[in-house]
């Protein structure tokens, strides 16, 4: 692997460590399993592209815009199961669907190009230092900073109720914690950091595609699994610090094995190799392992 | 303090499985008083205290607590006023957090915190204070994770959490039934204490006719989702669970046939 490919490999690892945050918020602080990041994603990368393209924002307005159309689908999704008791996993599923004709409407179109056009990214032009190693540090520098706050939110007394909705609801509510405000706040934020993620990885790419959120929600658990089954994550900052490393080692695995001749795999095969890691991890985390194949059920 | 005024509670209501577990019941409990119950399986003992937690849906009638009507309050709503230990020592106390953590959050029952980081400045030597009451060694292991606690631990923390800051009612869901009888014991002992100290209005279910009155100072026994006897005062001091036996059988004209009323 080539220098170039390393940094290429992690630039999109740290814009994906946002997805990782966001999916670490839903699915384990908060146990609930948001699906919305599929909608929310490509929502993020529309806003901002049409923000640029169409509207003329300054692109980093545009790129702000992105997580606040963000909080508003996980908003949404949330206030489907908290106030109409919709099961979670529905709710999701109901606001990505609708995100993609939304997102189609935003951008007036199946995508966005920017190509040619003023990103954040441009702004780092003319520093004198190459691009390629220009963008993922600052793509590195608004991951760890979103890690920080997080783990600072995490310590204030809206962070811990959070965590106690996710981990006892009924002791939450007992202890004067409004559980359904909480989901709705974190589910929220949690699909903001998956828009924010868009944004930029729209902008990385030059366009915004109301096909790019498929899969970025196994992408997300992908990352939060591996990285957790290798880093101790016991405290909240090692659980953050667990979803960026993972994010990293997953694009990692990916790249590694598209680019391995021996197995032929194509860039195509992305989502069933993404599928292949998740579950050799999930099965690697129990006891026996691959072991459970060879013995007899119990 | 807490005044509960012809309530109905009724689960399942209009389907084949509708069970009345309240009917029109009553019950007023004055400042400082700590009020034991004790009724058998079904009889509307917990349903009572989910009444007053804001857990069962009032059918008819009022719930007030400290002159204000909560009867429609969201149970997060009626944390300000009441706090409460559950009978499982896991429901009480969140296990992926430390022991201050946990504190931290009971303290945000009365003192919320917000945007603020929860566990303030002095926070620590405060709750291992509290905690050295316990003569557990639990003052040492603030940052423990409460799920390395064994049952007893948990339901004491718990007691310890559901009583911090400013508690009116207090509300114990036979919250000594999963524990092994030593723990029991110290557990109920620790309960009387605080209780005696901070003079918290206090309602306690239990399974235990000996508990029910060797604790407290009334006791009320629901049958079929009524009130059938209520005692206090020098005529509950002279009461042995025998007297309550042939009360009962008087009244209702049929034996107590729930073995685990008998036998704890």
């Amino acid at each position: 692997m080539s220098l170039y490919e390393f940094l290429g490999t992690m630039e999109v690892g740290f814009i994906f460590g946002l997805v990782a945050l966001g999916t670490f918020l839903t699915f384990r602080v908060l146990d609930f399993p948001d699906l919305t990041v599929e909608g929310s994603f490509p929502l993020g990368a529309a806003v901002t592209a049409a923000g640029i393209v169409t509207g003329g924002w300054n692109p980093w307005i545009a790129t702000l815009a992105a997580p606040v159309a963000g909080f508003a689908a996980g908003w949404v999704t949330a206030y489907l199961n908290v106030r109409f008791k919709i099961l979670h996993i529905l709710a999701g599923i109901l606001v990505a669907i609708s995100l993609y004709s939304i997102n189609l409407r935003i951008m007036a179109g199946p995508n966005k190009p920017l190509l040619g056009t003023r990103t954040v990214l441009s702004s780092f032009e003319g520093l004198g230092y190459p691009t390629y190693m220009v963008t993922p540090i600052f793509f590195g520098v608004v991951l760890l900073v979103t890690k920080l706050l997080i783990d600072a939110f995490m310590r204030t007394g809206v962070g811990l109720s959070m965590r106690a909705t996710g981990a006892n609801p009924a002791m939450a509510a007992a202890n004067g914690i409004d559980t359904g405000r909480m989901r709705l706040i974190g589910v929220g934020i949690a699909n903001a950091l998956c828009a924010l993620s868009g944004a930029l990885f729209a902008q990385l790419f030059g366009a915004a595609d109301a096909y790019m959120g498929i899969g970025v929600i196994i992408v997300g658990l992908a990352s939060v699994i591996v990285g957790m089954a290798i880093v101790p994550s016991r405290l909240v900052h090692q659980a953050t610090l667990a979803c960026i490393v993972g994010a990293l080692l997953y694009r990692f695995a990916v790249s590694t094995a598209l680019n391995a001749d021996v197995l032929g795999l194509k860039a195509s095969d992305v989502q069933l190799v993404t599928a292949v890691l998740v579950v050799a991890t999930l099965i690697l985390q129990q006891s026996g392992g691959f072991g459970r194949l060879f013995t007899r059920k119990r | 303090m807490i005044q509960i005024d012809k309530v109905a509670v009724t689960f399942n209501k209009g389907t084949a499985l509708e069970t009345t577990a309240l009917r029109d019941v009553s019950l007023d409990v004055p400042s400082g008083q700590f009020l034991t119950v004790i009724g058998s399986n079904g009889a509307g003992k917990s349903t009572s205290l989910n009444v007053i937690a804001g857990l069962a849906p009032v059918e008819r009638g009022t719930v007030k607590v400290d002159g204000t009507d909560i009867t429609i309050w969201p149970v997060h709503r009626r944390a300000s006023l009441i706090s409460r230990v559950f009978q499982d020592p896991k429901m009480g106390t969140c296990e992926n957090l430390t022991i201050l953590e946990n504190f931290a959050l009971a303290q945000g029952r009365t003192q919320p915190t917000g945007l603020r980081f929860a566990i303030r400045q002095g926070a620590r030597e405060q709750i291992a204070e509290r905690l050295r009451l316990l003569d557990l060694g639990l003052e040492n292991r603030l940052d423990d994770k409460v799920g390395l606690l064994s049952g007893g631990q948990r339901q004491a923390v718990s007691l310890l959490m559901a009583t911090t800051g400013e508690t009116r009612v207090l509300l114990l869901d036979e919250h000594t039934a999963a524990l092994d009888p030593k723990t029991a014991e110290f557990v109920v002992g620790l309960t009387q204490k605080i209780v005696r100290e901070l003079k918290l209005t206090t309602v306690m279910v239990t399974h235990s006719m000996a508990q029910a009155l060797h604790f407290g100072d009334r006791t009320v026994m629901f049958h079929r989702g009524k009130i059938i006897f209520d005692a206090a005062g020098p005529e509950r001091e002279e009461l042995t669970v025998q007297d309550l036996l042939t009360l009962f059988k008087r009244d209702q004209g049929e034996d107590i046939t729930d073995d685990a009323l008998l036998l704890s």
